[in-house]
């Protein structure tokens, strides 16, 4: 096995023999299950980078094992995969760190870190997924495993989520299983590759070609939070912070915009998806999936709810960039898949934080709290402003590139959507941070388990603030430095060039 | 100019910094007057209880003021304008009174949608453009196949800094409420910042607009008069700069007009709005810094030192203001029907100047200063603008200096009788009032109507998917049960039948496996 094929497999291993073993491992054994939890995120993310260098540098990582005649099991670095691995690498390390202090002293945590870990790993294996079987394998095996974490807390509330989360994916697993059958069906193998597979297909398959599609995107629309597929997200909020984070920021749902590019390019080919008309009907239900999700943010009052209609619109950036014909939309879509995740995933650990530390849920009571809690209302601030899209944040950038795209490909009725969109941002973002920074508190704060455990003068747990800080600050500095080659938007680019180019 | 430029070429879209004619004029505007208000803070401000909020905010507004000037590249330059804009709203409410929180409500509602036109006019432009850099953004806006629709969002979207009309209301209530040395800067510099979008994005020079120009104009015209019948109608004086503001902003959008109806008219209307700009920016500024310091004993010297930047205002000869509006008529070649109504804008104009006046000298303002530093800072500000008719500005190659004529006195002089005349008269005329925003009254009432709307259609929009939802739950359900129980009945049905027939069906599943 050279480290060309084992690299991909090693990192799928970290989170993998990590679950086995935090399985095995007593439940009071706090400390080794920690450091075996931090040491395999923190191992993952030197392979990751590890295998960036080499990707950059045109090594192709490839481990292909033959499951069935014509299946086979592959898992590939290409671009697009290593854009996703690295976000998840990077926001598992510190999405551990703030669950360990977020779950300090509760129990089951055995089970909740091994599910945890098995979590991570799906969606590893469905970055590096390298053809659709194995793609499908991966986004079956995230369901499972997500469906624990989200009941864990076991109350009523949480059983009903797990409920209705369980009743969608698993429904919209079986849409994208189909469509995948019928695909193999019609084709040899359908890997993974630039410009796409399907359009070597006669014309006589291309009604069997739109309705594979159909079924496709209806089941990656679940995860993906597509109006109407979206109504399990806010429901699915009642999960522990760090869970309800890591589902909107790269897990679960990224899990369904992932695979949505992943079929736009990499099955059909964006060229292809244009030729056959299905762009534009995607478009119109993201496009209409970013308004609703934006409006319905508007009226909540409990935070994680407003925080998952925010989710529900956001996303659709993603398959809304990916169905603007053109590299500029391009970036702006796939740019939007780490973007997104950095600044949402800091969202919910500050909304975490509030809850666990001053046992803050809903919006009308967060007056003041800003000096209370300065350094998460800080960083609160800064991913709420990159979610409306001001500069020099990370949303400015996606926005920046959905709005060129759109208008160098004609589509100028997105660029109207998207200045709706953030003028809707404001008005849900906004009057937070007003309150927080510039309302006088209306009482005295009930301090909760996490500000006993707060060392000296920090505001909480440094365990939930030192994770807040840092994604906030990957949220500037993704977009204060987009231009630099290293970046996101770097990275997109060299995308987008290589969907076009084929 | 040299085009000596600093690159990061790794920051946001690729940063560019630099300076042209234009920008030289707007930095030195935008240095002076943030300066002296600056001085002028530390001073009013000594005893006020969130000092430190206030210069936070201060200096980040300034930072995002001087940024914007020093931008070559329209990320950088929309980067800067936002921190502007967010970090005026700390300054617009820094008393917390309601009057300041209502005025801050009604910046950051036009703020926001004003970022989110202009962003969409920059986008579209930026779209039909080769780079990022500010001359190459202004070809694409007028390269762009959607030219209207880029000029309609950036005249709106940088109209709301711009005090434009119909997205003026902001002004009016919050140069009023903020403290005063905000209030000058406000007026003074940041309101520029909308002028100096217009003259980098707009197709001046480029294309041939004259739809567009003359609509530009009018509205101009328009905002100049409206302005000043609305203002003289305040009892604040403070209100009645800002009014003053709107109708002086309103006559540099004339000019612009004329560059943008020919596009060989551009270079001097962007000359004589620089200009312009710097004029007012150093006499509102005076006026605004004047309006805090605290009545001394010395009455007679004070009321020198706010007339003077008032007349300026109004156009004397010998003032900036008289050079000023030559340089705008003078650009004005190409839409001479409106050359001849800026005068009657000059009246207008005196007529703001002299009810301010009068009510500086009859009331004052509610909080005034004694600080010696705020003292300087104001009288080196009115210093500024009475040197600025003899300063130089070679770079920007004004018409040369004009004799005093009548033509400059008259307005001034009509002006000021109509306003002793309305003054003596007494009775109705007088005692008018417009209430501050003027059109935001009605506006306010429709909008609350529409915020209501708007979060009961969210709300609806929720039970509507509920209540779907539950429906769908409850057939699925009713369906599941029926099902059920046919298969309750079908397996009864062949148990009754007898094992006889269950073996039956065994066998022949079992032969359809062979």
């Amino acid at each position: 096995l050279s480290w060309s094929a084992a690299a991909p497999l090693a990192v799928l291993a970290t989170s993998l023999v990590t679950a086995l073993a935090i399985f095995l491992l007593a439940e009071e054994r706090h400390g080794l299950r920690t450091a075996l939890n931090l040491g395999g995120a923190a191992l993952k993310l030197l392979l990751v980078i590890a295998m960036l260098w080499g990707v950059y540098h045109g090594t192709d990582y490839e481990l292909r094992y033959p499951l069935l005649a014509g299946v086979d099991f592959v898992l590939r670095s290409d671009l697009l995969s290593m854009l996703f691995v690295t976000l998840s690498a990077l926001l598992w390390l510190f999405t551990t760190l703030y669950a360990v202090g977020y779950l300090e002293g509760s129990p089951h945590r055995s089970r909740f870190f091994g599910f945890f870990s098995l979590c991570v790993a799906s969606t590893v294996g469905i970055a590096l997924a390298g053809n659709l079987i194995t793609f499908v394998f991966f986004y079956e095996m995230l369901t499972l495993s997500t469906y624990p974490l989200v009941v864990h807390r076991g109350t009523p509330k949480a059983l009903y989520a797990g409920k209705v989360y369980l009743a969608y994916t698993l429904g919209g697993g079986t849409l994208v299983l189909a469509g995948t059958a019928w695909l193999y069906g019609l084709l040899p193998s359908v890997d993974f590759s630039h410009g796409g597979v399907a359009s070597a297909l006669a014309a006589e398959h291309h009604a069997a070609l739109i309705a594979i599609f159909v079924l496709l995107i209806a089941g990656l629309g679940v995860k993906a939070g597509l109006v109407p597929l979206h109504t399990w997200l806010p429901i699915a909020m009642v999960a522990p912070a760090p869970v309800s984070a890591l589902l909107h920021a790269v897990a679960v749902v990224k899990a369904g915009a992932f695979g949505i590019v992943r079929v736009l390019y990499d099955v059909y080919g964006i060229e292809f998806s244009a030729a056959l008309g299905l762009l534009g009907p995607l478009a119109g239900i993201a496009a209409f999936t970013i308004l609703y999700g934006s409006v319905r943010a508007l009226a909540q009052d409990e935070l994680k709810r407003r925080l998952a209609f925010s989710t529900v619109s956001q996303v659709s950036y993603i398959v809304l960039g990916a169905c603007v014909l053109g590299p500029l939309g391009t970036i702006g879509g796939v740019v939007h898949l780490v973007h997104q995740g950095i600044m949402k995933i800091t969202l919910f650990f500050c909304a975490g934080n509030l809850a666990e530390t001053l046992g803050l849920h809903h919006v009308s009571r967060l007056d003041g709290v800003g000096r209370r809690m300065p350094w998460t209302m800080a960083a609160f601030t800064a991913a709420a402003l990159g979610m409306i899209g001001v500069p020099p944040l990370a949303g400015f950038v996606t926005k920046w590139y959905l709005g060129i795209g759109a208008a160098a490909a004609g589509m100028y009725w997105v660029v109207a959507v998207l200045m709706a969109s953030s003028v809707l941002n404001a008005a849900y973002f906004l009057p937070i941070v007003y309150a927080a920074w510039f309302k006088p508190p209306r009482e005295p704060w009930k301090e909760n388990k996490a500000a006993a455990r707060a060392p000296g003068r920090l505001e909480t747990d440094w365990r939930l603030l030192v994770p807040a800080l840092a994604t906030a600050a990957f949220s500037i500095g993704a977009g204060a430095l987009a231009a630099a080659e290293f970046s996101p938007l770097g990275w997109a680019k060299l995308f987008a060039i290589q969907a076009y180019l084929q | 100019m040299t085009p000596e430029m600093l690159v990061l070429p790794w920051a946001l879209l690729g940063m560019r910094f630099g300076l042209d004619a234009v920008t030289q004029v707007f930095l030195g505007l935008t240095l002076v007057l943030w300066a002296l208000a600056g001085v002028y803070a530390m001073g009013y401000l000594s005893a006020d209880p969130r000092r430190r909020s206030f210069m936070l905010f201060f200096a980040l507004t300034f930072s995002g003021n001087l940024g914007l000037v020093l931008a070559r590249d329209v990320a950088s330059f929309y980067l800067f304008f936002a921190l502007m804009t967010f970090a005026a709203y700390g300054l617009v409410i820094h008393t917390r009174e309601p009057a300041a929180l209502r005025a801050g409500r009604v910046y950051i509602a036009l703020a926001v949608l004003g970022e989110a036109l202009l962003l969409a006019g920059l986008m579209l432009a930026a779209s039909s453009a080769p780079t990022l850099e500010i001359a190459d953004v202004r070809a694409g806006a007028a390269a762009s196949p959607q030219r209207g629709a880029v000029v309609a969002l950036l005249l709106a979207g940088f109209g709301v800094k711009a005090g434009a009309l119909g997205v003026h209301m902001w002004l009016p209530l919050a140069h009023p409420v903020a403290p005063t040395p905000a209030s000058a800067v406000l007026s003074g510099a940041m309101i520029k910042a909308g002028l100096l979008g217009w003259l980098h994005f707009l197709p001046l020079g480029e294309s041939a607009l004259p739809g567009w120009g003359i609509a530009l104009a009018a509205a101009g015209l328009a905002a100049a008069f409206y302005a000043a019948l609305a203002g003289v109608m305040q009892d604040d004086a403070k209100t009645v700069l800002a009014y003053s503001s709107i109708s002086q902003m309103g006559i540099i959008t004339v000019a612009l007009g004329a560059g943008l109806a020919v596009p060989g008219a551009a270079a001097p209307a962007i000359a004589a709005a620089a200009f312009y700009a710097l004029h007012h920016g150093l006499a509102k500024g005076a006026l605004f810094l004047g309006v805090g310091i605290a009545p001394a004993v010395r009455q007679p010297a004070r009321f020198a030192a706010l007339l003077l930047p008032a007349l300026a205002l109004a156009g004397m000869p010998q003032s900036s203001g008289a050079l000023a509006k030559y340089a705008l008529k003078s650009s004005l070649s190409e839409l001479a029907w409106a050359a001849p109504l800026l005068p009657f804008a000059a009246v207008g104009t005196t007529l703001l100047m002299a009810r301010f006046l009068f009510l500086v000298q009859a009331g004052g303002a509610k909080h005034a200063t004694r600080s010696r530093r705020a003292l300087v800072a104001w009288l080196a500000c009115v210093a500024a603008s009475v040197a600025l008719a003899w300063l130089p500005l070679r770079a920007l190659e004004l018409p040369a200096a004009v004799e005093p004529s009548w033509s400059d006195a008259w307005p001034i002089l009509l002006g000021a009788a109509l306003s002793v005349a309305v003054a003596s008269a007494g009775g109705g005329l007088g005692r008018l009032r417009v209430p501050p925003g003027d059109v935001l009254v009605p506006l306010m009432a429709a909008a609350t109507g529409s915020h209501r709307g708007a979060h009961a259609l969210g709300a609806r929009l929720g039970t509507v998917a509920r209540r779907g939802f539950a429906r769908l739950q409850a057939r699925w359900r009713e369906g599941v049960k029926r099902l059920r129980s046919a298969c309750d009945a079908g397996e009864a049905r062949l148990r009754a039948a007898g094992s006889a027939a269950a073996l039956l069906v065994i066998a022949v599943v079992f032969l359809f496996l062979q």
